[in-house]
């Protein structure tokens, strides 16, 4: 059989192997299993890049018509990615820091790191800096939901406070009490 | 009475004199021979030669003129492709040594490009295939006797890069030391035939196999050697095999 690329509905190019009967299916061979495991990370990240889909659950492989049908699913061949093996796949992003449980203490659902922490710290040290608001006081609501759509728009608020620490501790923002909760100061000066 | 070559004493001398003679005269005839042989060699060289730069280019591109140039060579009992210590003006003046071993280097390099996935088992076919999109050639311009004959040439490296004939006409290329045992090398076969997927009961009907020995050898295939992947969603059987050296890949 031939196994060919598949340009998405939303204009994703899904992988050969993603056309693949048994990619669906969780290997017993160690080997095999783990360069699965590895085209499967990938694709989920590039995924989540491209829809800027920044959870996925369990639910996901349990219910059809959710954010992740393209991926999780191929019609084409009838095969699906069951909900056990898409709890393992996310353990495994979860043990290679590529995403972390979100609430902590259970494991079906995650955030996803296509962006690391430190990378959306830049991300917003440099929208802050483009948009005139360093040393203006921020709420994360104004962050994450801004009026004009920025590259931190649906920014999970887990992921945000993380970005913002790496910030803090290079002294290029301060955490602040705000009225209704808290906010962010965004300090001029370098790394 | 006289005796060809006379008696007595003078008649030892004489006989020296005539033999020394003789080998003289055979000497001068030796040299006269080889000096022809010389020259008739020289001439096949500047032939060759000649025909070699003249056609150099074609034998490089096109496939249907390097499998009858390969043809003339092993009729007259010249290898093209002998490496540096036997031939090797030959290999140097068609540069065909060069394209040989520049082939072997990208078939190679597809080899353990795949072998994650393949389990270091894959299609001549699709060898040739991938090897063709490496060199940013069309399809045809690289051909399945260039890919056989370059493994050939890989042999010495003791790499274990193996033709192996699976019957069908079908033809794999194993990089990776390992046996293959015939009830593999069956397998592989009954999946070429069938795109890729491969269950127990095929090796039953088809074969003539017991039910106790497909599960063993897919199941070896599959945990011991990685050769095979498991597919549990199969519409048929619930469990279906696939071997990715028989699969086609587009990417």
């Amino acid at each position: 059989m031939q196994l060919t690329t598949h340009t998405t509905p939303s204009g994703f190019l899904l992988p050969s192997i993603h056309a693949a009967h048994a990619f669906f299916t969780e290997q017993p061979n160690p080997i095999t299993q783990n360069t699965f495991v590895n085209n499967w990370i990938q694709l989920i990240l590039s995924y989540a890049r491209h829809r800027r889909l920044f959870v996925i659950r369990v639910e996901d492989a349990e219910v059809a018509g959710g954010d992740w049908d393209e991926v999780l699913r191929n019609e084409r061949i009838n095969r699906r990615v069951i909900p056990s093996y898409l709890t393992s796949l996310i353990s495994a992003m979860v043990s290679r820091d590529l995403a972390y449980y979100e609430p902590p203490k259970q494991t079906r659902s995650v955030v996803l790191l296509w962006r690391l922490p430190e990378e959306w710290a830049d991300v917003l040290h440099s929208w802050g800096t483009a948009t005139g608001q360093i040393n203006t006081i921020l709420t994360m609501y104004e962050i994450t939901d801004p009026p004009v759509p920025s590259p931190l728009s649906g920014i999970p608020l887990s992921l945000l406070r993380r970005a913002i620490t790496v910030l803090t501790r290079s002294g290029r923002a301060q955490l602040i009490e705000v009225a209704d909760g808290e906010g962010v100061r965004l300090l001029a000066g370098g790394k | 009475m006289h005796r060809l070559g006379g008696v007595g004493l003078a008649a030892f001398d004489r006989q020296r004199e005539s033999q020394r003679s003789f080998a003289e005269l055979s000497t001068e005839l030796s040299k006269t021979q080889i000096d022809h042989l010389h020259t008739q060699l020289t001439q096949f060289r500047s032939a060759l030669t000649h025909f070699a730069s003249t056609h150099r280019d074609s034998i490089r591109k096109d496939p249907t003129f390097r499998h009858a140039f390969q043809q003339m060579c092993s009729s007259i009992g010249v290898d093209p492709l002998a490496g540096p210590r036997k031939g090797g003006w030959w290999a140097e003046m068609l540069g065909m040594g060069d394209w040989q071993h520049e082939l072997g280097v990208q078939i190679v390099d597809v080899c353990v490009s795949t072998r994650e996935r393949n389990g270091g088992v894959i299609e001549l076919g699709e060898l040739v295939r991938m090897v063709s999109k490496l060199r940013g050639v069309e399809s045809g311009v690289v051909t399945e006797e260039d890919v056989v004959r370059s493994i050939k040439t890989l042999q010495p490296l003791g790499a274990g890069y193996e033709v192996i004939d699976v019957g069908n006409g079908k033809k794999i290329v194993r990089s990776v030391v390992k046996e293959l045992d015939e009830d593999q090398a069956t397998v592989l076969a009954e999946a070429q035939a069938e795109g890729g997927r491969i269950v127990e009961e095929i090796l039953v009907t088809r074969r003539g196999w017991t039910r106790e020995r497909a599960r063993t050898a897919l199941e070896n295939m599959l945990l011991r050697d990685g050769l095979c992947w498991l597919d549990a969603q199969d519409e048929q059987h619930g469990k279906a095999y696939w071997v990715p050296s028989a699969m086609s890949w587009d990417e």
